[in-house]
Order: structure tokens, then sequence, then C-alpha cells
């Protein structure tokens, strides 16, 4: 109890709450940008924190953290381009709400989705740390690569009008993942002698090639529209937060299953909120009575996607706190911020410093209060961007996508990359492939090929991927949801062709 | 449009649709064959080779399938009508050809000029080609391009220590 106190009290200090504060409208700014991501702003972060306590400098970046996370729904929803990796299954429904004149009612959905799944997230952690990081992390390659096969099939939910398409869209994907040197031997392949393939292809210039330079390009499409001055979205723009607020609370169900999703897949290493996302979306599609309306703007899609990818805040921090085991970048940061410090991360960091662990569920709870009071006041500002000219606003966010990419690794070869990716990601779109599918294979391509391998080179008994428990059960998962999807697939045919 | 213009466009759709899965069945077997060529190690059963050949096989086998699909629904004629739409296509799409051709060139000219110099002279390029042309567009032209080639590297640099491309001159 004295440990809550001493936490709580350093945490709710008023410079702490300052500090908090301006990380996390830096977060969203920076995650609303394409090309930036919560990481990068992390990273940006951390030389900031050097000068201050140990838990006021943890609680800073956790804001950065939480309103990062947020961010990415804010371009993902005005512009149809997810802000961070993380916001891609946001694009799907909450773009054409916003589209179809509802982008406060977007945004508002996406905050309060993020806020719950942020809520959600912290009572798992204070709750259920030691034993679900222990779970975590006693899963070997061969549950993991079950793992990645059954987030695979959430394909069969992203494919649009062409199952076939889709399925060739995400090998592409995962062929792509395939460039570069390969994740285990690090043997180069693919790379045809040129220094702008040797290095891989960085899965964020993917990202921002595939979904914002074709999004870009499609908006100009229209000459008429777009010399006339046409605006991104049509009509009045008007939110009612509060109400939104009870939509969100009257899908009780979506919003705690995909908040789950998120903690699961934040808790395990090497995943987060870029499966998380996706993994929430699916499975809110496919527990919904009416999965076809998905991908048209209704709100239950929203709230998977933002609720997913904002659970995986406190998911990733499981393992960090209980084992001293980073479940991803952002945590790997925040760990180098505890050791810089001087604090020895792993089992004994709850023990040993039980006042700066209470201190962290506190700060991540006013973070995510802090992200909800940030967005909900500046949410005006944000709609803003919508009123802006298509013609004004497409060479601008160009440029931050540029700028996103090169300051990624500060390579200018990584700019040529984006070129190509987004000339090939624009003309995959004009011929009706899904882009969604081919983003998911580039994400899982690299997990799925380390741990097949990892597995094999441990004992190479293929066999093991069905006697070991965890992993028969994700197998058997992902059969059922690809027999699932199918039957889906043919029954919408079938009241295709009888309506035809 | 009409009946008769959605129809075409729907069939040169799907020939463009052909076309695509016929280069992705070439690319595929021609990387599969180069994945087969990646030795193996000593080390492990399967080498670096072993997952490349699964994806390409497995996008070998979709696109040809794709293919022998798309041939069969494509009605006679439809590739010798699909060649005179290319061309309106592209003349529909002139301004995403602008857009990629400014952004081709701002590219290539990036470490040569540097940040700055490159983004405001494609920004100044791109928004006098999109926006509607008006003394108030013009000026706005202007403050935006200056805002986000120097105003962003200015930035990034003395704020974030994050340096843009400087240039060679």
């Amino acid at each position: 109890m004295d440990a809550l106190l001493t936490g709580a009290a350093e945490v709710l200090s008023g410079w702490t709450l300052l500090y908090m504060l301006i990380g996390s409208i830096a977060g969203i700014v920076a995650a609303a940008i394409p090309g930036f991501t919560v990481t990068m702003a992390i990273v940006l972060t951390l030389p900031l924190t050097f000068s201050m306590e140990p838990l006021t400098g943890i609680s800073v970046m956790l804001s950065v953290y939480v309103g990062g996370y947020t961010g990415g729904l804010i371009s993902a929803a005005l512009l149809g381009i997810p802000g961070t990796p993380s916001a891609v299954a946001t694009t799907f429904d909450a773009f054409p709400m916003a589209r179809n004149g509802e982008p406060g009612r977007a945004l508002s959905l996406g905050v309060w989705a993020s806020f719950f799944g942020t809520v959600i997230s912290t009572l798992v952690l204070i709750v259920a740390a030691p034993p679900l990081a222990i779970f975590a992390v006693r899963l070997g390659p061969w549950e993991y690569f079950s793992l990645i096969v059954f987030a695979l099939t959430i394909v069969a939910s992203l494919v649009g009008n062409s199952l076939q398409r889709g399925l060739i869209a995400a090998l592409i994907g995962l062929a792509l993942s395939t460039i570069g040197d390969d994740p285990i031997m690090g043997r180069p392949r693919f790379d045809f002698g040129l220094e702008v393939l040797a290095a891989g292809l960085p899965f964020l210039v993917v990202l921002i090639g595939i979904f914002a330079i074709s999004q870009l390009a499609s908006e100009v499409e229209d000459v008429g529209a777009i010399r006339s001055g046409k605006k991104l979205v049509k009509g009045e723009i008007e939110f009612h937060t509060w109400s939104v607020m009870r939509e969100v609370l009257m899908r009780p169900v979506n919003l705690v299953r995909s908040a789950v999703v998120g903690v699961c897949v934040g808790a395990l290493p090497g995943a987060g909120g870029s499966i998380a996302n996706l993994l929430a979306y699916d499975q809110a599609r496919r527990a919904s009575k009416t999965p076809e309306k998905f991908g048209t703007g209704i709100p239950d899609g929203v709230v998977a996607s933002e609720a997913g990818n904002s659970a995986t805040a406190g998911g990733g921090l499981i393992p960090l706190i209980a084992l001293g085991i980073p479940g991803s970048a952002v945590d790997a940061i925040l760990m180098a911020s505890l050791m810089v410090h001087g604090i020895q991360v792993g089992p004994r960091l709850i023990m040993d410093n039980a006042d700066l662990v209470y201190g962290m569920f506190i700060a991540m709870s006013v973070a995510s209060l802090m992200m909800l009071v940030v967005c909900v006041l500046s949410m005006r500002v944000f709609l803003r961007v919508a009123e802006v000219p298509k013609w004004l606003i497409v060479p601008a966010v160009l440029v931050c996508c540029v700028v996103g990419s090169f300051a990624l690794n500060n390579r200018v070869t990584d700019l040529y990359l984006l070129g190509f990716i987004g000339v090939a990601g624009y003309t995959l779109r004009a011929l009706d492939y899904p882009l969604a599918p081919l983003v998911l294979g580039v994400i899982l391509g690299p997990i799925a090929e380390t741990n097949m391998r990892r597995a094999l080179m441990t004992d190479a008994d293929w066999t093991l991927f069905l006697t070991r428990p965890v992993s028969l059960v994700l197998l058997i998962a992902a059969v059922l949801s690809i027999g699932w999807a199918v039957r889906g697939h043919l029954k919408s045919r079938k009241t295709t062709e009888t309506s035809a | 449009m009409s009946e008769d213009d959605t129809t075409k466009s729907a069939e040169a759709g799907d020939v463009a649709r052909l076309l695509s899965y016929v280069v992705i069945f070439l690319a595929s077997v021609g990387l599969f064959v180069e994945a087969t060529t990646i030795p193996t190690s000593r080390f492990e059963v399967l080498g670096a080779g072993s997952f490349p050949k699964l994806i390409y096989g497995g996008l070998v086998l979709l696109s040809g399938a794709a293919i022998f699909g798309a041939v069969r629904r494509l009605p006679s004629g439809a590739l010798s009508r699909f060649a005179p739409s290319v061309p309106d296509w592209f003349v529909r799409r002139r301004l995403v050809l602008a857009v990629f051709a400014c952004l081709g060139v701002y590219l290539a000219a990036l470490p040569w000029i540097g940040f700055s110099w490159a983004t405001f002279a494609f920004l100044v390029v791109l928004l006098v080609i999109l926006s509607p042309r008006t003394p108030f567009s013009l000026g706005l032209t202007l403050v935006i391009a200056l805002l986000f080639s120097f105003g962003l590297n200015w930035l990034f640099a003395e704020v974030f220590n994050v340096f843009l491309p400087r240039g060679r001159f």
C-alpha cells in the first residue's frame, strides 16, 4: 500500500502531470502525421527524460506511448492513411464513415474505444501481469509459428471483392518480406546486387508507399473536383462526444473482446499493435450478425480496431514488468529508459521497485485519461483537416510521407523505394487488389519464417507443430477460421447470384 | 456513363487484371528458380531459400489458376478492344501521372540539391498544377511551400536533431 501511495504521489505531482500532458500531445500529433510512428516519438522523447526522476521520465514516455496509439486514428479516419502501422484496420471503417459526412463521429468512436481499450489493458496489467507473462514466454517457436498461421487467416476477411486476388496480395506481401538478409543466418536474398534492396524493405516504407502514396494519388483522379477546390469531406462537420461514448459502451462484448485480443497480442514478444488491430477487427467481423457491413463505415469496425491497438500498450508492459522482456521496439525503449536511470529490469523489478511499478500502473491510467481529454478538446482542430481542399493537402502530406520515410533510417535509398512502392500500390489499387492483405503479409512474413526455421533447427520433427497443445489449438483455430471465412464467401456469392 | 461504357470499362479491367496475373506468374517463376539457388546451411534443415520457395510456389499456383480462370471468362475480341482503351485511361488520370512524375523528379533531386530547395520546388510545381488558378491559392502555395520545406527542415534539425538531406551543392 505504501508503495502504491508513493508511486501515486510522484505521478500526480504538478510537474509530472504537466510533462505528461506535453508528452500526450506530442504522441498524438506525431502519430497523426503519416510516416511518423509511436516508436519514433518515443525515441525522440527518451533523451529529454534523462534529467528527470525515473518515474517522471517513464510516465512521460508512457503518455507519448498511449497518445501515439490513438494519434494514428486521426489520419486513418480523415485521410484514409494509417498514421501508424497499428491503425491499418481503422481505415476500413473510420475512413468510409468520415467520407459519408461523419468525420466527428468516426474520430470520437476511435478516441473512446482507445480510451476504454487502454483502461481495460491497464486493469489486466495490474491483475494478471505475472501469470500472463510466464505463459507468454513459455511459448516456443512452434506456438509462434502456429499463431502467425492463425493470424494469416485474417486475410480471408480482408480480401474484398475477390478471394483469389486477396490471397495473391497476401503472398506478394510475404514475398516482399523475404527481400534482404535472411533472418536466421543473415544470408543475402533477392537483392540482385542492388544496394537499395540489400537491407530489405523497411516495413514502414512499404506501409506508407502502399497506403499513403496510393491513397493520395487516387485523391487527384478527378481533375474537375480537385481544381474546383473540393474538400476531403462534404457537408457540415459535427461531433457529439458524449453520445458517441454511449455508442461505444453499448458494444461491451466487442470492446472487451478487442481489448483482450490487444492485451494478449501485446504480451507476446515480437507481436504488437500492428497485428492486434487487424486481429481484433477480424474477430469483430466474424462475430457480427452483419459481417457484410464491415468496411462500409460502421461503428463496430472502428471500435474493434482502436480498442485492439490501444490495449497492446498495457499488454506490452506485461512481460516487461514481470520478466524484463520487451514485447516490442517501444517496450525496449521504455526498458532502456529504466536502465539509464540505474534500475535493474527483470523478474525482481516488482519486488525491488514496487513504488515504480505501481507508479507505472497509475501513469498508464493517467496517460489514457489525458489522451482522452486532449483528443476531445482538440478534435475541432483535427477536424479542420477534413475541411482543407484536396489540392492543398495532397502535396503537403506527400512531403510528410517523404520526411517520415527518410527519418526512419536516414537513408535516401528508402525514398526511392517509397516512390516505387507508391506507384506499385496505386497500380494494385487500380486493378482492384486489396492492399490490407499485402501489408499483413509484410508484417507477418519475417515472424513466420523466423519461427518456422527456429522450430525446425531446435528439433527437425515436423509433428511437434501438432503435438504441442497450444500449437495444435492455434492450428485448429486457423483451420476453423478459414472454413468460416470460405462459408461466408460462398454464402455472400449465393446471395449476390440470387439477387442478380 | 452509359451501360455500354460500363461494360467496356469492366472488360478492360478484366484484361488489365489478366495481364497483372501474367506478370506475377512470370516474376514468381523467376524468383522461385532464384530461391532454389540459395545455398543451405549445415546448421539447419530448411535453409534460407525454403520459405521463399514456399511463398513463390504458392504465387505460381495462385496466379496460374487466376490466369486460367480469367482467360476462360474473357469474351472473344476483348484483347483487341483493350489496346485502344489504354490511352483513355491514362488521359483520365493525367493528374495522377503528374503527381507521380513530380514525386519521381523530387526524390531524384533530393540528395543533390538538398531537402529544403527540392521540397520547395516540388511543392510550388505540384500545388500550381493542382490548385484552382486564383491569386489567393497562388499566395497560399508560396506560404505552404516555404513552411513545409525550409520550416520543416529547421524543425527537424533544431528540435529533433534529425538532419534531412543537405544536398551536394
